[in-house]
């Protein structure tokens, strides 16, 4: 079984082992004992509430039960932008217009801004190689969700993602080689293991602040502003499913894009509903395909658990839940529990009985069969 | 003989034929067309016609001549005021330094901002001159002439004076600087531009310029090269400027990347160099050629003659320079040595 749960001091092998076979690309994670030693720290700090619910981190650890081994991470960073400074570009548009002359000019321009200071990050979300399909990545990212709708009181109202942007096998960012190599005299890989290690400072006294007029960069690099890195599409592709849209910003070295969404219109916090757990000793067979699957979760902030079991467990007012799975839960017979689809296009807890269409067809027929014998008399 | 005189409506069709000639491509500031030369030549006339002592702009346009055949060989002009009573658009050439001390890394950047700095500042512009007479005394006469005609209508004119120089500008008529910065904002090729400035008010700049500065790293190499170089055409105007105490400054120009020369009018060589003389006649042509000025306002003219110089305040000439100077024993004139 499968389960989230927030990270632990135990997991600091598990995740330095998992960061250095994910290699260069995620900069929210590198393969550094100390860093990710401080990150687990925060978490429990945050967890535990005892820092301010602004400086909250959560990272969630996703455990194989049978191995007791972390295989996944994901994370929410409560608030970006107040301790450092966050800097996106934002894509806008510059026109020169003279009527005099019937000239009228669009300039795409990058301008630096901060503006998603204060705002709730979805972040550092990295799944093992051998645990990847079967639901498990989604299981991983939209847990999120269900916290996030949770605890709205601790995270904004609006929250986004960073999506990784175009860059080579070898590293090597045609943004970054056009514009940030110009001011910062260093490689992409380089500034962007800085940036993820926490030493923001030298951005701002590097970056570039006024304006780029973007005619002035070559094709190549024009060309990848707002795409994402193709190992990043399907996290993309989730996280449009889910209501996120492109807000506009863009990475400042890779120019990958932001996508945000309000937290009362993403789809996993507008499909979930809440039932009372009814703990069961009959075993349940879960090894069911995702479509047939939904997300569960307890209610408690310091102990979060979320797994998933098979939709044909909820019934109108409860959700019958087998003994192990409550257990990895921590909820008994009566608790409150909260209910969410696992992959969009499949089954919904909200609409549980679409399946049986076919149900209330024989429903039908027994009933017309009933009036017609009548009839008959 | 050459004289430099201002130009008057008959000149109108000679100097058509040397603004339309390509070595006349040294200043954008002489329209090539009919309506607005002439527009130009009866504005320098009305603005020279007026004696007051007002700061008002004014657009003065002289003419080099050949009083013998009557040919006019060249063109040169002042601009009181930069801009002519608009903004003055130029590009300020500065650097910032990006330090990072975590890094350890420090970095120059250079920067293009947009500039208004040098506006209503005297300029000296539409300097045009037959190839053929680029080598000889002719030429400094035509440019120097104008700092004769500062020197005796100081009131005139500002404290600072400048001067654009052309840019680089390749064989094929591109034009490196614009094709990497302007044309993206302005959508028309550097001809084009170009004729526009010359031709219509300065608003379109306005309206088309990238409204934010530059960074000079973002531009092509070729681009980058040719900032603050003047096109190898305007080298004996450009030698002849910093001669004058011409240097250049940060200021470049918005279209080719051309320098702008900058000086402090008091300080003009011509200027500090002339002095004021009075008229009298010599026998012949004896002594050692010098630019010889008399006349205001529209009745300025300017040659190079021989001067006999005495100890007094008196200068000989020969007859001839009376006469095209329009001038009599007693006259006051100022000289300066060529």
């Amino acid at each position: 079984m499968l389960v989230i749960r927030p990270l632990q001091e135990t997991d600091l092998d598990d995740l330095y082992g998992m960061a250095e076979k994910a290699g260069k690309g995620l900069t929210t994670l590198p393969a550094d004992r100390g860093l990710l030693q401080r990150k687990i720290e925060r978490t429990r700090e945050s967890f535990n509430q005892r820092c301010a619910p602004e400086a909250g981190l959560y990272l969630f650890a996703l455990e194989d039960t049978v191995t007791a081994r972390v295989v996944g991470i994901s994370g929410i960073e409560a608030r970006v932008g107040l301790e450092e400074v966050f800097y996106n570009y934002r894509l806008s548009v510059t026109v020169n217009a003279s009527r005099e002359l019937g000239v009228h000019v669009r300039t795409p321009t990058l301008h630096l801004s901060n503006d998603m200071t204060d705002t709730t990050e979805i972040c550092s979300l990295l799944l093992a190689g051998d645990y990847q399909g079967g639901g498990n990545g989604l299981l991983l990212s939209r847990c999120r969700f269900m916290f996030l709708d949770e605890f709205r009181k601790h995270f904004s109202e609006k929250v986004f993602a960073e999506m990784r942007g175009v860059s080579d096998p070898q590293g090597r960012s045609p943004l970054w080689d056009a514009l940030g190599s110009k001011f910062f005299d260093m490689e992409f890989v380089q500034a962007d293991t800085l940036s993820g290690l926490g030493n923001k400072s030298f951005i701002a006294e590097l970056m570039p602040k006024y304006p780029i007029y973007l005619p002035m960069l070559p094709d190549v690099a024009r060309a990848v502003i707002g795409m994402v890195h193709d190992n990043t599409r399907p996290a993309l592709k989730m996280l449009q499913a889910e209501g996120f849209n492109f807000n506009g910003l863009v990475d400042i070295f890779d120019g990958g894009p932001l996508v945000e969404a309000f937290v009362s219109n993403i789809r996993t916090v507008r499909e979930s509903i809440n039932r009372h757990a009814m703990v069961i000793n009959k075993p349940i067979d879960l090894d069911v395909p995702p479509e047939h699957r939904v997300m569960i979760c307890n209610r408690s902030f310091r102990d979060f658990r979320v797994t998933t079991l098979p939709i044909d467990c909820i019934g109108p007012d409860v959700v019958r839940i087998p003994h192990d799975v409550a257990e990895a839960l921590l909820v008994e017979s009566g608790d409150p529990v909260r209910l969410a689809p696992l992959k969009e296009g499949a089954l919904s807890p909200m609409h549980p009985l679409r399946g049986q269409a076919d149900e209330d067809e024989k429903i039908l027929d027994r009933l017309r069969n009933y009036r017609s014998r009548h009839a008959q008399d | 003989m050459w004289q430099v005189r201002p130009a008057n409506p008959d000149d109108l069709q000679q100097i058509l034929d040397i603004a339309g000639s390509q070595s006349a491509r040294l200043s954008s500031t002489l329209p090539n067309t009919e309506t607005a030369l002439a527009e130009k030549i009866a504005q320098s006339q009305s603005d020279l016609a007026s004696q007051s002592k007002d700061n008002r702009p004014r657009r003065l346009l002289f003419v080099l001549e050949n009083t013998d055949t009557g040919q006019i060989a060249g063109t040169a002009g002042i601009d009181t005021r930069a801009g002519n009573g608009q903004p003055f658009y130029n590009y300020r050439r500065d650097y910032l330094i990006h330090a990072s001390h975590q890094l350890n890394v420090s970095r120059r950047v250079e920067v293009l901002y947009p500039s208004h700095a040098l506006t209503d500042l005297t300029l000296l512009c539409a300097f045009t001159l037959r190839p053929e007479l680029r080598e000889t005394p002719a030429f400094e006469l035509l440019s120097r002439a104008r700092i004769l005609f500062i020197a005796s209508h100081r009131d005139w004119f500002s404290n600072r004076i400048v001067s654009e120089i052309q840019g680089v500008q390749h064989n094929d008529g591109s034009v490196p600087f614009w094709d990497s910065l302007g044309r993206h904002f302005f959508n028309m090729d550097f001809e084009t531009a170009d004729r526009h400035s010359g031709q219509l008010s300065k608003t379109f700049i306005a309206e088309l310029m990238p409204p934010n500065p530059v960074y000079v790293t973002l531009l092509s190499e070729p681009a980058q090269a040719a900032l603050g170089e003047p096109h190898p055409l305007t080298q004996p105007n450009y030698s002849l400027l910093q001669r004058e105490g011409f240097q250049t400054g940060c200021y470049l120009d918005i279209f080719d990347g051309g320098p702008v020369l900058e000086a402090r009018t008091d300080s003009l060589k011509t200027l500090v160099t002339s002095q004021q003389k009075t008229l009298h006649g010599s026998e012949g042509p004896d002594g050692e050629t010098c630019l010889i000025s008399a006349g205001e306002g529209a009745g300025f003219r300017c040659l190079l003659t021989p001067v006999a110089e005495t100890l007094a305040d008196d200068v000989k000439v020969p007859v001839s320079t009376w006469r095209a100077l329009n001038c009599n024993a007693g006259d006051p004139v100022r000289i300066s040595p060529l």
